[in-house]
């Protein structure tokens, strides 16, 4: 209590910008790793992930013999696997959003902006740092979830390997996709500033939207599902070429396309309003 | 140093901050003072680049804040004493804005220890109470070691003895030659902490000089006389230049002439006094008469005291 202040010599010279942007990406890490919700989102896209995606494989299996030869011919061996990306999307698109949004329900953002006027920078930092954990859970749960899935199918050999073509992409392409779900959470909370408006934009885009355009008469409906963000996505962890599927790398530049167009109007509002 | 030159601030159709130009110089303390509502946390946020001016502009010991690089070691700033998250550890919620300002770990313990949460320094924000809460955001502010700082309402939910701590930190960082901006609406409390006052009202500058100055000139200050022959001596008074106020059938109020003088124009008279005294105004009063006019949100207990009598 009645301890003075010790003066500490910092030599105040002006830090260039990348100094700034390391800084606080480990700043940001370090808000990743200091709140509870962090740490349960993550284990519950780890356990969808490789959970579900071991279960419907497991089941797939034992059915197989009843399968017919139409089901047999166009099988994706990655299909299954992968379920569980479906259910992990959700949970880190949630963390993705509560990385903006918890700062403004909290005031916190009046600090990090306090800390950080940089604002552009700022966002950067926070989306660099939060798809760096994206990817390194993601891969190692699509990686693991893919081994345990072909042991299994390879009792119907049926199974594929890593270095079969186009495994590898799909593989990592599970964990891209993960990632850029993950982007586009980030720039939605920033754009709606609550974690509710948020979290239902989000899910709406990706749940409800589809089902919607289903609706539309042929052949707008098949044409505009290939474009939006969850085709795009499947179309990234697919081995088979789907007919209402885009090519891998088609998926992947449209997700992209949404993930940068979400994280720049972001930054444009983030700029221009006030805290 | 603070500079604000004409800063202005509009939120649609009110506006909050209204061409206002003040100084703040270092090594002292310095009260912002007003009443709610009259721009005083608006103007905070503009200084430390959060919310921008509409026009006008503010700059932080010469530099605009917004192109300060690790601007923690420049400025420390108290805006929102709740605003941590809930859920993080008191230690983890400095250890992230000092990684922000590349601020080592180390300087965490000592502010810790400076604003005496050491032992509390695990426990998460939410479980803080309103106090220690305050403390936090104390302790944020001078994680940097700032030479300015700047602190809204720092008293707020605070006991008597956090107060007094605040008072004699705030007493110390100006004495150490740093700029210290304090913002509150209690003047009692300023009067004991501030050097230098800036006063507003309805985002609009009221009065900016040194505290003595502020309750020298303030118009509070007068003589009560109760006196028998209160119209005679009101007469008498005035011709002497003085202002007079009648505050009841026997009772005046005297401004522009000190008690001796009214005590020999009475006596010089033949009239009778029964009760002659000097009123110093409190700094409370001083306060409310130069805002009254401009506050936002005033109470009602005129029409209450009417609907009773």
């Amino acid at each position: 209590m009645t301890q003075t202040l010790v003066p500490r010599s910092v030599p105040a010279g002006v830090e260039r910008l990348p100094g700034v942007f390391l800084a606080v990406c480990r700043s940001e890490w370090t808000k990743l790793r200091t709140v509870r919700s962090t740490m349960w989102a993550l284990v519950f896209t780890v356990i969808s992930i490789i959970g579900l995606g071991v279960l419907l494989t497991a089941l797939v299996v034992g059915q197989w013999d009843h399968r017919s030869l139409a089901e047999v011919t166009g099988f994706d061996p990655l299909l299954y696997s992968y379920a569980g990306l479906n259910v992990a999307q959700l949970s880190i698109g949630v963390l993705g959003v509560l990385v903006m949004t918890s700062e403004y329900s909290t005031g916190v953002i009046r600090l990090t902006l306090g800390a950080t006027p940089q604002r552009r920078l700022l966002l950067g930092a926070k989306v660099l740092t939060f798809s760096v954990v994206v990817a390194v859970v993601s891969l190692i749960s699509c990686v693991t979830v893919f081994f345990i899935c072909q042991a299994l199918l390879a009792s119907k050999h049926v199974g594929v390997s890593i270095t079969d073509p186009g495994v590898l992409r799909a593989v990592i392409g599970g964990a891209v996709k993960m990632v850029l779900i993950g982007v586009i959470a980030v720039g939605v909370g920033t754009i709606v500033r609550h974690t509710a408006g948020a979290v239902a934009i989000l899910f709406a885009a990706l749940l409800i939207i589809p089902g919607l355009v289903q609706l539309l008469p042929a052949p707008w409906n098949n044409d505009i599902t290939l474009y939006l963000p969850s085709s795009a996505g499947a179309a990234m962890s697919a081995v088979v070429r789907f007919p209402n599927l885009l090519a891998p790398a088609s998926g992947f530049l449209v997700l992209f396309g949404y993930a940068a167009a979400t994280i720049g109007a972001a930054m444009v509002l983030l700029v221009r309003r006030d805290a | 140093m603070i500079e604000a030159r004409n800063l202005s601030k509009r939120y649609g159709g009110t506006l909050a901050v209204d061409d206002l130009s003040f100084t703040v110089e270092a090594g002292q303390v310095t009260g912002f003072l007003g009443p709610n509502g009259s721009g005083k946390s608006t103007t905070m946020r503009m200084i430390v680049g959060l919310d921008a001016p509409t026009s006008g502009s503010v700059t932080v010991g010469g530099h605009a804040y917004g192109s300060l690089r690790f601007p923690l070691h420049e400025v420390g700033a108290l805006l929102d004493a709740n605003a941590a998250h809930p859920g993080r550890r008191a230690r983890n919620h400095l250890d992230w804005i000092a990684d922000s300002n590349q601020i080592p770990r180390t300087r965490v313990d000592e502010v810790l220890g400076v604003v005496g949460l050491g032992d509390a320094a695990h426990r998460r924000a939410g479980e803080l109470s309103l106090g220690m809460g305050q403390r936090l955001g104390i302790a944020a502010a001078l994680l940097g070691d700032p030479a300015v700082l700047i602190l809204d309402e720092p008293i707020n939910g605070l006991d008597p003895e956090g107060i007094l701590w605040v008072r004699h930190l705030l007493r110390a960082l100006a004495a150490e030659g740093r700029t210290v901006l304090v913002s509150s609406h209690l003047m009692t409390e300023m009067a004991l902490t501030a050097d230098h006052l800036i006063i507003i009202g309805r985002g609009r500058l009221l009065s900016s000089g040194p505290v003595a100055d502020f309750i020298e000139n303030s118009a509070g200050h007068h003589v009560k006389v109760v006196t028998p022959d209160a119209d005679v001596l009101a007469v008498l008074l005035r011709n002497k230049g003085a202002t007079v106020t009648v505050d009841g059938p026997q009772e005046l109020s005297v401004q522009g002439l000190e008690s001796q003088d009214v005590g020999i124009l009475a006596s010089g008279a033949g009239l009778t006094l029964y009760e002659l005294s000097t009123q110093r105004a409190s700094l409370e009063d001083a306060f409310m008469e130069l805002t009254h006019e401009h506050a936002d949100y005033k109470g009602t207990t005129q029409s209450l005291e009417s609907s009773q009598t």
